[in-house]
């Protein structure tokens, strides 16, 4: 089996992954990273939403011996139950969670959009989260969010 | 979803694809972002024995100047890398917004320029804008380099001319004209994220209100991306009145062969884009641009 080393989250790991395997299964199947979610498996709803290399990827379609060398910033990387990211705490108070399965995607689409994008318009927010499929909440509740934590995030750098 | 077994190629040169892939024969094929190529296996619609990777090949993802004025963009390049280059916003500025529309963003930064087009998918956002462009494509295979004109690529429903074996290494896209209005429209009738319609690209050089240059193309229409030939030239040394561009729109509507599938009928995407030519050309002409 292929040998991957990369690091997740700040911290460096080593896997044994079958070839075939996509990131998200060396993530939640070797790693017991269950944070990120498998929707669709095949790259439209934006659930398994990763950043690798810093860069937006689907972890349902990226393979996993491509994440050798590689850095990978998952859910369970951007915040802790102590202490919530300020994204995710303004997803909280917006109430832009209900079953919670597309919001690792949304927190880490949007942490990327923040990257990008320190005062977002309505526009840009939209359209970068245009891939991340939410079918309980209601895309005005974590619109609402992510103004917020737009302000919150930048008023910090 | 998962996938089934394969052996896996990760390529250090061109060379090394080209000879991975003769090997692997009609199983082998070609992975480079894998946003088209593994929901495809994931769905069995694909069974290939080998994946070369070309991802990693040094170089194959550069984006550079050409002497000409025009752009050399590597096959790997990633359509979030084509559209926010500054290079490319300045000098094929319809490019750049056309692989901005593509799908999602995060589908965006990994899927590739080259796999977009290998894919030979009608409703691709960059193929209108390079045919409009009149991109060439260079390809690399066992008889070594060459180069095919981006309006001879696509030669039917998900076929193109890549040829057993080869690579699509670069796009050569030439310089757009001073002075030139573009415009590429998506038209997806349901949801934002659906594939174009109608994904029409458009670009024209006008002297005072005579078109000198017309450039059209679209995607989505038919089974493959084509230019619009007849009414680029219902365009071209004309005063762009109404009437011209009833006619380029009428010329559009008539040279096209349109699919009939779940988004739209055939009859249905004719409308559409005969609806459209007009209101892109009256748009560019009146100078509402891009």
């Amino acid at each position: 089996m292929p040998v991957v080393e990369l690091t997740v989250n700040e911290r460096a790991v080593r896997v044994d992954v079958p070839g075939q395997w996509t990131l998200i299964q060396l993530l939640r199947d070797g790693l017991g990273l269950l944070g990120t979610k498998e929707g669709c498996g095949e790259g439209s709803c934006g659930a398994c939403t990763v950043l690798v290399d810093g860069r937006l990827t689907r972890a349902c379609l990226a393979l996993a011996v491509r994440a050798d060398g590689a850095r990978v910033t998952t859910i369970e990387g951007v915040g802790t139950d102590a202490a919530l990211h300020p994204i995710q705490d303004a997803f909280v108070r917006h109430g832009a969670i209900q079953c919670g399965f597309c919001t690792p995607g949304l927190v880490i689409t949007t942490k990327a959009l923040l990257d990008e994008h320190p005062w977002p318009t309505d526009h840009d927010i939209r359209e970068f989260l245009s891939g991340n499929f939410c079918r309980c909440a209601g895309y005005n509740l974590i619109l609402n969010a992510v103004r917020d934590a737009a302000g919150v995030v930048t008023e910090k750098r | 979803m998962i996938l089934r077994p394969f052996e896996y190629v990760e390529s250090q040169t061109v060379d090394d694809a080209v000879a991975a892939l003769r090997g692997g024969g009609d199983d082998a094929r070609v992975i480079a972002g894998g946003t088209a190529l593994v929901p495809l296996m994931k769905h069995a619609v694909l069974r290939p024995a080998r994946l070369v990777s070309i991802a990693r090949v040094p170089g194959l993802a550069d984006i550079a100047p050409a002497t000409s004025g025009g752009l050399r963009i590597g096959g790997v390049a990633t359509h979030w890398a084509v559209s926010h280059a500054t290079l490319v916003r300045e000098r094929s500025p319809l490019l750049a917004y056309a692989c901005a529309r593509v799908a999602s963003p995060t589908v965006r930064s990994m899927g590739t320029l080259g796999g977009n087009l290998c894919y030979g998918e009608s409703a691709s956002d960059p193929a209108p804008a390079l045919l409009a462009l009149r991109a060439t494509v260079r390809l690399h295979g066992p008889g070594g380099a060459r180069t095919v004109p981006i309006t001879e690529f696509f030669t039917g429903f998900y076929e193109t001319a890549l040829q057993e074996a080869e690579v699509l290494t670069s796009l050569d896209v030439p310089a757009m004209p001073a002075g030139a209005r573009w415009r590429y429209l998506k038209w997806t009738p349901r949801a934002q994220e659906d594939k174009a319609l109608v994904g029409l690209a458009a670009m024209l050089v006008l002297d005072g209100h005579r078109c000198r240059v017309a450039r059209l193309a679209v995607g989505g229409v038919g089974a493959s991306p084509v230019v619009l030939a007849r009414a680029e030239q219902a365009l071209e040394g004309q005063e762009l009145d109404e009437a011209t561009i009833a006619r380029a729109a009428d010329a559009a509507a008539g040279e096209v062969e349109p699919m009939d599938d779940l988004q739209g009928s055939a009859e249905y995407r004719r409308d559409m884009l005969r609806v459209w030519v007009r209101r892109v050309v009256a748009g560019l002409a009146e100078g509402r641009a891009s």
